[in-house]
């Protein structure tokens, strides 16, 4: 633990501060602190309270509890505005610029400099624009270009320089370099440190471990809304973040798994590529096989399940099923052909939510309902039962609205529509994410059940347990680029996040 | 410090909203039958105003008539609403143009001439299902455009002239005999007091109905209209699905536009002014959501039934034109806030 005894004034000083959501505590009483000049990096997985924690700092919540003192004063972060005018400067992932207006008048919004009540003094704000890309290195980019005609990269420190303009003392930094490259991320670090040496307390968050090694000097990790540790960056290392973050595994939960892997491959993919988005992709699934791609978001694994089922064009590659090539051109072939995708947002691209029971499991399959033009409502209630009874769709009744349902067996709804499709390939991305507890061993065991029929399965999953449960073998995605391959024997957590960070022992080839 | 996180009173307490079935349920139920407790009243309205001359036989004549026409056009349009593609803006002259069409080509023969004009509705549902199902185009600006479009066109072709059935048939008995059948279509009775176009509106409701109901298609057009995106990732072929539906009604508005000029005995560009929001009218009155996915045939009959009726009693009051228009857009807008405001019930909007 950070040396809390001392009393000297922290930048940033949260005291056991609690938010409760309606149904979830998700920050439980967290103390954090920041000094002036100290890179203090926050981890911990998806969910694990930390974006909470600092939307409580950029002032969006008015009933926090706790108390959060900045330069040694108590202050209450009640709205946005207070939390700007205490000195938090928020930079957020994804970009919060107006892409078709210029850079200085993005840079200056809410303050641009004025003549007279009706004009602007163009001229004087894009002096004032040109001192603040300075700060952040951006040297000879003219003011008056729009945002959308420079790079992503060069948003980014654009976004930098605008939060600088109001003059923070804390800078959160939420995931900047998710969308950078790694010279970009080098030039970015540069202003980072630069920053640092002005004084000022940065708050960090990030996924890449590699990143959190480079330019933290502290770090602190969050795990199911409470704080787990914080320790100086040189007396740690990657395996003790992982074990943090991941905490003890539940064990019990995937407890007999036995593998039903034959030799018999379902489903080859040779060279896949879609500029952009993934790259060469190479891989096997065999009958009777749970196969993870494992990789942090934006390593395009939702993108390959896309290419792989015909919702997105590719540029090259070849996929194969049983041996056969195919070339599907819309999901509709691709579940003819015999792979199905059950897609990650139920609530947007999955169900028909106000519609029936019955009407959703039944929907990839409406050609196969009756004879020629005609549907055959009552001749599919036998299937719609056996299918919502076997994923145990609490109440049973296929009459119902999906929409009156709990979240957890409106997913298992989307299950049973994939197991109803009759496809012997079935890829599942984020399969269980939102759900409780009882949802996820239902559709787990679903699963299983699928896969020991002689069926396969692709898991896309950022629930490492998930993975590790599940799984006979995980390959590893990064950039659009397979880097690595795990077998049954390597799969764990700790592997995982590894090898998604471009690590280990598992990781067979760099990509650039 | 450990009294501040138990300011939330009751957290445990489990959260149920009741609500929310209840006003659903009612919902519900008033999108399926509503409809015709309004048909009951208003019938019992105009018995009162028409001071029980309302089933006089002229007075039925001219519901069934008034009716027909919306019912003809209404039978298509419940597609398109039904598709969530919310109303065809290009109904007027899809009706205009089916009319023209089949007098134009009257000399053919009436059934010849007939399944031209079919034709065009054929043609042009077919186009507007193209950019709207397959190119993804906005179905109320699309639609819009093309009705401008179309009425463009039939004013160069046509050089802005009505066109009469017995003037365009050539001096010959076959064509004059074609151009007198085409006339009495809209003048046949059948018995007493039944026009051949009610009856030809309710045979083209009960097929409406089983496309609907009953067909494959239509079970893709309810997923496509409730949720454009999960109809597409459930492998369903929505831009075949929607031209589909364009089609059908493209045909339906031009037998509506056919029946239309026979009955005026003039075919013009403006014959169909006033159809596209008097069916939306219909259609919604039925219960249709405006955002799709929710809907039925026998509700929209029932729509179309109270929307004549409706016409009807204002003409017994004694109303003229203009106030007609008045009253229909008050109907019309009504109907749409009712509709977005069940919508908003059910938890949709």
């Amino acid at each position: 633990m950070g040396n809390a005894s001392k009393n000297e004034a922290y930048a940033l000083d949260m005291r056991s501060v609690s938010k409760r959501f309606p149904g979830t505590l998700a920050v439980d009483k967290v103390d954090f602190r920041v000094r002036a000049g100290e890179v203090h990096a926050l981890m911990g997985e998806n969910g694990a309270g930390k974006s909470t924690l600092m939307k409580m700092l950029a002032g969006l919540f008015n009933d926090y509890t706790g108390e959060i003192y900045i330069n040694g004063e108590k202050k209450d972060l009640h709205t946005p505005n207070l939390a700007k005018e205490y000195g938090i400067g928020m930079v957020y992932q994804e970009l919060s610029l107006a892409r078709r207006i210029s850079i200085y008048e993005n840079l200056l919004v809410g303050r641009l400099p004025k003549k007279n009540p009706l004009f602007i003094d163009k001229k004087k704000a894009i002096e004032e624009a040109k001192k603040l890309l300075q700060r952040v290195g951006l040297n000879d980019i003219d003011p008056t270009l729009d945002v959308s005609e420079i790079s992503q990269c060069d948003a980014q420190l654009v976004e930098i320089a605008k939060v600088l303009g109001s003059e923070p003392k804390i800078l959160v930094m939420d995931e900047p370099t998710s969308a950078l490259s790694s010279e970009e991320v080098k030039k970015l670090f540069e202003i980072v440190r630069n920053l640092q040496k002005q004084g000022m307390a940065i708050v960090y968050i990030s996924h890449h471990l590699s990143e959190i090694f480079e330019i933290a000097d502290m770090v602190t990790v969050m795990r199911d809304g409470k704080l787990v540790d914080s320790f100086p960056i040189s007396e740690t290392n990657t395996e003790q973040l992982v074990e943090c973050m991941v905490g003890e595994p539940v064990k019990s939960f995937y407890a007999d798994h036995k593998s039903m892997v034959t030799d018999e491959e379902v489903l080859r993919v040779e060279d896949f590529t879609r500029w952009g988005f993934y790259h060469h992709v190479n891989f096997n699934l065999h009958r009777g096989e749970v196969l993870a791609i494992c990789g942090l978001a934006g390593s395009g694994r939702t993108e390959i399940a896309r290419g792989l089922t015909g919702v997105d064009k590719i540029d090259g590659g070849k996929e194969y099923i049983h041996g056969k090539e195919v070339h599907f051109r819309d999901l509709g072939e691709a579940i003819k052909g015999g792979i199905g995708y059950l897609t990650e947002d139920r609530k947007v691209v999955g169900l028909a939510l106000p519609q029936t029971v019955a009407d959703n499991v039944t929907t990839c399959i409406i050609d196969k309902c009756g004879p020629g033009i005609v549907y055959d409502a009552k001749k599919q209630n036998g299937l719609v039962d056996e299918k919502i009874n076997e994923m145990s769709v609490y109440p049973a009744d296929r009459e119902r609205l999906v929409n009156s349902f709990s979240g957890g067996n409106q997913q298992k709804v989307l299950m049973a529509k994939w197991l109803a499709a009759d496809v012997d390939i079935l890829i599942l991305d984020e399969p269980t994410r939102g759900v409780d507890v009882n949802a996820k061993q239902v559709i787990h065991d679903a699963v299983k059940r699928y896969v020991s029929q002689g069926n396969a399965c692709i898991l896309l999953s950022s629930d490492l347990p998930e993975v590790v449960g599940l799984c006979d073998r995980a390959v590893i995605l990064r950039e659009g680029h397979i880097i690595g391959e795990i077998p049954k024997e390597g799969i764990n957590e700790n592997s995982l996040l590894i090898a998604a960070n471009g690590e280990g022992e598992y990781v067979s080839c760099q990509n650039k | 410090m450990s009294e501040q996180i138990n300011k939330n009173p009751n957290p445990g307490a489990p959260k149920v909203d009741t609500r929310k079935e209840e006003i659903s349920k009612f919902s519900l139920i008033f999108n399926k039958l509503g409809i015709y407790v309004v048909v009951v009243a208003l019938i019992i309205i105009g018995l009162i105003v028409s001071k029980g001359t309302f089933f006089a036989a002229s007075n039925i004549q001219s519901i069934l008539e008034a009716v027909a026409l919306i019912g003809m056009v209404s039978a298509g349009l419940i597609f398109i609403t039904f598709s969530g593609n919310m109303t065809d803006m290009s109904i007027p002259l899809t009706m205009a143009v089916g009319g023209m069409m089949t007098v134009q080509t009257i000399n053919f023969g009436f059934p010849v001439a007939m399944l031209i004009g079919i034709l065009s509705g054929v043609v042009i549902g077919f186009i507007n299902g193209f950019m709207i199902g397959k190119l993804r185009a906005n179905p109320i600006i699309w639609t819009w455009g093309f009705n401008l479009l179309l009425s463009g066109i039939v004013r160069v072709v046509w050089e802005g002239k009505q066109l009469y059935a017995d003037k365009v048939a050539k001096d010959t008995e076959f064509a004059q005999n074609a151009a007198n059948t085409f006339f009495s279509i809209a003048r046949t009775y059948i018995g007493k007091y039944i026009s051949l176009m009610a009856i030809i509106m309710i045979i083209m409701m009960i097929i409406a109905w089983f496309i609907h109901a009953k067909t494959k298609f239509g079970q893709k057009l309810k997923i496509i209209g409730t949720n454009y995106e999960v109809a597409k990732f459930s492998g369903i072929n929505c831009a075949k699905t929607l031209i589909t539906a364009y089609i059908i009604n493209g045909v339906c508005a031009s037998i509506g536009g056919i029946f239309f000029a026979a009955l005026r005995k003039t075919a013009s560009y403006e014959n169909g002014t006033g159809y596209d929001f008097s069916c939306l009218t219909a259609v919604l009155l039925g219960g249709c959501l405006l955002n799709g996915g929710k809907g039925s045939v026998v509700g929209t009959f029932g729509g179309v039934l109270a929307y004549g009726i409706l016409n009807n009693i204002l003409s017994w009051i004694g109303l003229g034109t203009y106030e007609k228009y008045l009253v229909q857009g008050l109907v019309f807008l009504f109907i749409v806030w009712l509709n977005t405001y069940s919508n908003r019930k059910l938890g949709r909007a």
